[in-house]
């Protein structure tokens, strides 16, 4: 990497004990605004629960989908927050693997993303199932009946994939919380030395607990690294082993791999620059991360546009006229609104980051990073609702608008996220601080470059 | 089991019903209890349908728990026609109706037959007497309604207005007139005065003819909906079908001539868009140009009357050019068989009787009549006086004239225009006394309601034809406190002071009337107990040697010097037409959830009354589909969504009725407009027939836009393989070509259980469905399934299992139609099975998608990823308020929120068939099982069977020429194979698809260019 031209100050270098005090300060300072935060995710999820008992008492009927449009908004935003929940593994485990020191700053953050988009994501199919009291018929378990799920089924394989990769994700990110445990233990006292002591295992940080645990690291990392692929190929396949003109393509594994990508980078930078500035930790997370981070959202960002075009070369490539009055339709009937908006935030956006003074500028990054949230949202939206929407019979075709349920369970849906977003924020460390340290003391030494 | 008239079977009418041949005691037996049951429903009152365990210390003799039981009647107030039904009764209750295969309707019915179970059980019908005070009707005994309005009737200057009647109930309700001083006033909104007029000028005969059309060869219609609402669509549609046996090479073409494009006219091959009246005009010149070809005696009678109607007279007045009269007169004069079919309700105006008259002349001189139009056989229709009678009743009752007024199955202060004045001349007469079983709009004013039974709980009798009586039996029990209708009458007469009758009840005065006119009859021969109750059992039967007459009785001096109106010019107005659908008719389907979730024939509009409009006269004013406009004539307006068809000329506005109920019930009521309060009353001269088109209107447009839920999504099948259609002279050759291609059977095969001796399979002929929607309203009743309401309709939930779409295919004049039936295809490699999580949607042995509710979670990607898009899905609990519920079948589940639902191919009757089978050592033979859709076709376009026996109807109807599997390139092998409808118009040889000049409905019609052809 082109790391060595990044100029990273040597002046004004945090010292080890600095990392220690600045890092944990949140966990232990109450901030006003915090708890303000806090109550409104609260009431937004309440609201949202709310929603979903109604909609558990009457009937899938409150939510706006329809006959040809059986999947709508809950399917689009579980799609959205797998996607979110990429760019934890690729930072942590990818950038781990490819030893990319940038990382460092950011992986915390983006694997308690993982863990939560994930936990986000987990709550859509059940709130999307008809009768979610039977939830458990997809979990392959010995039932008298002696049925299994079926096991041909993608929604079974996603079932199976994202499970999978939760649990690595949550091994992992605590496997990296250890030695920061640790610390904390050594901070604190009272209720809390003792459950920070419990959850840290007893970590000395011995060279005996820093062998083991580096090489755990490197194992885990290599075990999650094709979970980067896998999981968002599985879930594109929920869509692309359907017969549905628009769903039905082998473009969409990488497609949506790449899309996952580029919006989980975007969720990063949309949380790190908010939470860097309150827990005021600009001396650890520079413009430097940053940037490196925007250079990966513009490469994903091409990789989907090309998907984009490619979608419309393999559609008039094909010669099916059914194919192609399905794309025909979704760039010009009656969803071009939500067609376009996909393309201008995920293509025509982030093209603005070709240029090193957006990719420095962390407002014009923090606008870029929402807007490309925003589209790959409706990326997900045009992909499922207007391929169903318009389908093999014309006499069948029909347009689907979200309800009231539906978009309140998709708004509480982000105060879940957040709201376990602060909770980690207010008790774990947001950066990893035995990585920081151990990249502090290479500078120290060192000095400048890798 | 199957041993008389009573039958116990899971299937319905799977076979011929047993015939009473050789009727045993056990048979005697069972009717006399029926009979019993029937005496003991009259007698007493209150309702315990359904609410009651059956008690077995002493176990009703029909009542087999489980088990179905079969009863024969007839329902004469299901349409135009009397219909013959086979009642499948559970449990003490009515569940379903089947055709009965032994009455003229052949085992077919319609969808409001099928709907009349939804009129017994209506929650809205009055539970039992009420009187009218100034707090709103009150409760009231029947001793007590019987003896205030028998003290009406005994005051004289009484007047009962029923529904025209055949049968023993014409003769008991002139008798009950002379016997209290009352007069009789049979009336039908929807009457046949002007054809009956026109054939009794003509011929000198006040019948109805038999249109043969199984035997023509060219058919023309001059605006009768023969397939929908006229005369007796369930019988004219099996015999139009049976003259287009394309396979054998035989396909009548077939002209429409009028306006609009009915249910009927949508079938056509040639579409003569004749200004609205002007039908008489083309009629006349068309003979005119058939009697100078054919040049023989009959036309010689008539030269003198048609000779000013040239082509070129009536081309200004009527549209049609001269050219096209021509063509048509030659292919008239040429054929074998010709037909020409009068106007219907929708034609009729002020000329109605000059317009069936000049028809009867076409027919004259072209032959048809006497061979295609013949009035031996006829079909009876019950007397009833023409509109402007009833017109005279309301200057009677305005007067003061008429002190009682007793309505009993008829609904004038609804049926009758508001410009008539007739719910302004109810309002003068003192006692108005109900007896119809709702508080609809004239009940609503009646100080009496004496609320009668329904049909299927009555007993009565009908003269369907010369030589056939069909007998009314009750079938269950009364859901509500109510009387038989002629029983009430009796009552009264007899607490008003009359002796006159001698019987207890009707039901005994009825078995007189028949056992005197089977004495009549046979005289000695077997004895009338025998004969009455075999003819019970079956719903009737033979009556006699028949009454012989003359097919052809000769023209009348008076018609062949008749003198038509001479041809004018052209009007520049607006013209209004309304029209009868299949599924209110007269407006009396309008409180059956069903009729209104029913998608129209031609519009495919549910819950609300429209206005059709043509695209050139909705697009200046800037009309678009759902948009309000208001329709004003002289007598009133309406307002209501637009509606923009093709199918209807440019200065033609068209409303259906039916709607606009303002009493009725909780569905009818509000609903929609009432066309009629357009019409200002005219009448035409001859007939007194009233006129429901012709007025002049203008047409606004309000700028509001309404809500219009119309069922389907897009009115063209953009060349995808599934709407077909082909010319005739390609599917003969097709015919002659056809090699039956193994390698299809083969596969069908191997998409079941190689161990299972069955693969259920369907084959639907596109060219046979006439998209009467009676298959739709059938799988309705067998299947439980739910009404959801105008605004889930508008979301795209509906729950019909079955649909008939109805596409437009270009054709190079004009457009033809396809009505195409889907339902679940029943896949052999089905997309709908491997994206199911848990196994609910699955592969059965027998080649059935499976659909298992208990085990659905409600994922819904089967729904989307099935390409036909037949999969409905449970969005919410439906309920079905007391007493509706009683007509579910106990057979198929009742499904709840969150699960998905489709066609079954009627499951429930397939393991019934089997287990029957198996119980008796043997395969399901061919056609043992018939699908509800199956069974009540009209025209029998559906064939259902196992596609494994390749000598089984299924198989060989699906190896023919023109069988086609919906979207067969997604390789999904449906076990439905549709049959190509066949045209004698001329197709395009490319793609056909809409071009924005056609207009089409759909907002975005969509690029076709690029469509490829796949034929």
């Amino acid at each position: 990497m082109a790391t060595a031209e990044i100029d990273v100050p040597r002046e004004g270098l945090p010292t080890l004990a600095d990392a220690n005090r600045d890092i944990s300060r949140p966990i232990s300072t109450p901030y006003g605004r915090y708890w303000i935060l806090l109550g409104i995710c609260g009431a937004l999820i309440a609201a949202a629960g709310v929603a979903w008992t109604i909609q558990i008492r009457d009937g899938m009927g409150v939510a706006g989908i329809n006959n040809p449009v059986n999947w709508g908004v809950y399917i689009v935003t579980f799609v959205f927050w797998v996607g979110i929940a990429h760019s934890g593994t690729l930072i942590s485990a990818v950038l781990y693997l490819v030893r990319s020191g940038w990382r460092t700053t950011i992986n915390r953050t983006a694997e308690a993303m993982t863990i939560f988009a994930v936990m986000t994501a987990g709550l859509f199919p059940l709130i999307h199932l008809g009768r979610v009291w039977y939830f458990y018929y997809l979990v392959p378990y010995p039932s008298t009946r002696l049925l299994w799920p079926n096991f041909r089924s993608p929604l079974v394989w996603d079932m199976f994939a994202i499970g999978t990769y939760f649990t690595i994700s949550l091994v992992f990110w605590y496997l990296g919380l250890i030695p920061d445990l640790a610390v904390l233990r050594d901070r604190f006292t009272g209720i809390k030395k003792r459950l920070y002591g419990a959850f840290s295992l007893g970590w000395q940080g011995t060279v005996r607990d820093w062998s083991h645990y580096r090489r755990l690291y490197l194992y885990l990392a290599g075990i999650a690294t094709p979970l980067v692929l896998s999981v968002h190929s599985v879930v594109s396949w929920d869509f692309a082993m359907g017969i549905v003109p628009g769903w039905h393509s082998t473009i969409f594994a990488p497609y949506f791999v790449a899309g996952a990508i580029f919006s989980g980078i975007a969720m990063v930078i949309t949380i790190t620059i908010p939470l860097r500035w309150a827990f005021g930790l600009e001396k650890y997370v520079t413009t430097y991360h940053f940037d490196n981070m925007a250079k990966l959202l513009l490469l994903t960002s091409l990789i989907v546009g090309y998907a984009y075009g490619m979608e419309y070369f393999l559609a008039w490539f094909s010669a099916d006229p059914i194919e192609q009055e399905s794309f025909r339709w979704r760039a010009t009937g009656f969803y071009a609104g939500p067609f376009w908006i996909m393309v201008f935030c995920n293509v025509v956006v982030p093209m603005s980051l070709w240029f090193k003074r957006t990719r420095n500028s962390l407002k014009a990054l923090f606008v870029i990073s929402v807007l490309v949230n925003i589209g790959m949202w409706y990326e997900r939206f045009v992909i499922i609702v207007t391929s169903l929407a318009h389908e093999y019979d014309p006499s069948a075709w029909q347009v689907y608008t979200p309800s009231l349920t539906e978009l309140t369970i998709m708004v509480g849906s982000f105060a879940w996220f957040f709201f376990w977003f602060l909770l980690f924020a207010k008790t774990l460390p947001t950066i990893s601080i035995a990585e920081v340290k151990e990249h502090l003391a290479h500078e120290h030494e060192h000095g400048n470059g890798h | 089991m199957n041993d008389g008239g009573v039958r116990h079977d899971g299937s319905g009418a799977a076979g011929p019903e047993p015939t009473g041949d050789g009727a045993t005691r056990r048979e005697f037996l069972k009717v006399l209890g029926v009979a019993g049951a029937g005496a003991a429903a009259t007698a007493c009152g209150p309702p315990d349908a359904g609410d009651k365990l059956i008690s077995y210390l002493i176990p009703p003799e029909d009542i087999i728990p489980g088990t179905n039981v079969t009863y024969a009647t007839v329902l004469t107030g299901a349409g135009p026609e009397p219909l013959g039904v086979h009642a499948t009764v559970r449990d003490g209750r009515v569940i379903k109706l089947e055709g009965n295969p032994d009455s003229p309707n052949v085992g077919r019915l319609s969808a409001l037959a099928h709907s009349a179970l939804q009129d017994l059980y209506d929650p809205d019908r009055v539970p039992g007497p009420r009187r009218r005070t100034e707090a709103g009707l009150v409760e009231a005994s029947w001793d007590e309604a019987i003896a205030a309005t028998a003290a009406a009737v005994a005051a004289g200057r009484t007047v009962l207005l029923t529904p025209p009647v055949v049968g023993s109930a014409a003769r008991f309700y002139q008798e009950w007139a002379e016997a209290v001083g009352a007069r009789w006033v049979a009336w039908e909104p929807l009457g046949l005065e002007a054809q009956r007029t026109a054939q009794r000028i003509a011929f000198d005969r006040d019948e109805i003819p038999t249109y043969a059309l199984e035997r023509a060869d060219r058919v023309v219609c001059f605006g009768a909906d023969f397939l929908g609402t006229w005369l007796g669509p369930v019988e004219l549609a099996g015999r139009f079908v049976s003259g287009r046996f394309v396979d054998h090479g035989v396909q009548a073409k077939y002209t429409f001539v009028g306006p609009r494009l009915s249910l009927s006219g949508l079938k056509a091959d040639e579409w003569l868009p004749a200004r609205t009246g002007s039908e008489t005009l083309v009629a006349l010149a068309t003979a005119r140009e058939v009697a100078r070809r054919k040049a023989d005696g009959r036309a010689a009678r008539v030269e003198a009357t048609l000779a000013p109607f040239t082509p070129e007279a009536v081309e200004e007045a009527s549209g049609i050019t001269a050219e096209r009269i021509r063509d048509l007169a030659r292919e008239i004069a040429g054929a074998r068989s010709p037909l020409a079919l009068p106007p219907g309700i929708a034609g009729q105006g002020v000329g109605a009787t000059d317009a069936h008259l000049a028809v009867a002349l076409l027919n004259y001189v072209s032959g048809a009549h006497g061979d295609t139009v013949r009035f031996d056989g006829a079909t009876i229709r019950g007397r009833h006086v023409p509109y402007a009678a009833m017109a005279g009743l309301v200057r009677r009752m305005g007067a003061g004239e008429v002190e009682t007024l007793i309505v009993a199955g008829s609904n004038p202060a609804y049926s009758m225009p508001a410009s008539s004045g007739f719910a302004e001349a109810l309002a003068a007469v003192p006692n108005v006394i109900s007896l119809n079983p709702h508080l609809d709009e004239t009940a609503t004013a009646a100080g009496w309601v004496l609320p009668s039974h329904h049909e299927l709980e009555a007993w009565g009798d009908a003269l369907v034809r010369p030589g056939y009586m069909a007998i009314a039996q009750p079938v269950m029990q009364p859901v509500f406190d109510t009387r038989q209708r002629e029983d009430v009458l009796l009552q009264m007469a007899a607490a008003a002071g009359s002796d006159a009758f001698d019987v207890e009840d009707y039901r005994s005065y009825f078995e007189s009337v028949w056992r005197e006119l089977h004495g009549r009859m046979y005289g000695a021969g077997p004895s009338f107990e025998e004969w009455w109750h075999e003819n019970l059992s079956r719903g009737g039967g033979a009556v006699g040697p028949g009454f012989p007459s003359d097919p052809a009785p000769s023209l009348t001096a008076a018609a062949a010097n008749y003198r038509f109106a001479a041809p004018g010019g052209e009007g520049d107005d607006l013209t209004l037409v309304t029209y009868p659908t299949v599924q209110f008719y007269d407006g009396r389907g309008a409180n059956r959830p069903w009729m209104q979730e029913f998608p129209d024939a031609v519009t495919k509009a549910v819950w609300n009354a429209w206005v059709e409009i043509h695209p050139d006269t909705a697009e200046p004013l800037g009309v678009e589909t759902g948009d309000l406009v208001e329709v004003r004539t002289e007598a009133g307006s309406v307002t209501a969504p637009a509606y923009v068809y093709r199918g209807i000329r440019v200065d033609t506005v068209a409303v259906p009725l039916g709607q606009g109920h303002t009493a009725y019930g909780r569905t009818a009521e509000g609903r929609g407009v009432n066309a009629l309060h357009l019409l200002d009353g005219s009448a035409d001269e001859r007939s007194g027939a009233l006129a429901f088109s012709g007025a002049a209107v203008t047409l606004t447009a309000t700028g509001r836009s309404g809500k219009l839920v119309v069922m389907q999504g897009h009115d063209y099948d953009e060349d995808r393989e599934i709407s077909e259609i082909i010319h005739f002279d390609d599917a003969m050759a097709a015919v002659r070509e056809h090699h039956v291609d193994l390698t299809a059977l083969v596969e069908a095969a191997y998409d079941s259980d190689p161990q299972s001796p069955y693969r259920w399979g369907m084959t639907i002929d596109l060219n046979a469905c006439t998209g009467c929607g009676a298959c739709v309203t059938a799988c309705y009743a067998e299947n439980n399934l739910p009404v959801v309401g105008e605004d889930l309709c508008d979301q795209g939930r509906e729950m019909s299992w079955m649909q008939i779409m109805r596409y437009f295919e270009e054709a190079e004049e004009g457009f033809q139609t396809v009505h195409f039936p889907t339902l679940c295809q029943q896949c052999g490699d089905a997309p709908c099975e491997p994206v199911c999580p848990v196994y609910a949607a699955y592969h059965t042995a027998e080649g059935l998608n499976g659909q298992i509710y208990n085990r659905c979670v409600g994922t819904r990607y089967c729904a989307n990823n099935c390409p036909y898009k037949v999969r409905r899905f449970n969005w919410f609990t439906y309920e079905r308020p007391y007493p509706l519920n009683l007509q579910l079948n106990p057979d198929v589940t009742v499904r709840s929120k969150g699960v998905m639902e489709k066609c079954t191919f009627c499951v429930q009757r397939i393991n019934r068939a089997k287990l029957d089978a198996k119980a008796e050592g043997r395969l399901v033979a061919d056609g043992e099982i018939q699908t509800a859709c199956m069974q009540s076709c009209p025209t029998q376009a559906i064939v259902f069977g196992n596609l494994k026996d390749p000598a089984s109807r299924v198989s060989r109807i699906a190896k023919g020429s023109r069988g086609y599997r919906m979207l067969d390139e997604l390789n999904t092998r449906p076990a439905v194979t549709y049959l190509k409808s066949v045209t004698h118009a001329a197709l395009p040889a490319g793609g056909h698809g809409p071009g924005d000049a056609h207009g089409a409905t759909e907002s975005e019609p969509a690029e076709h260019g690029a469509a490829a052809e796949h034929e």
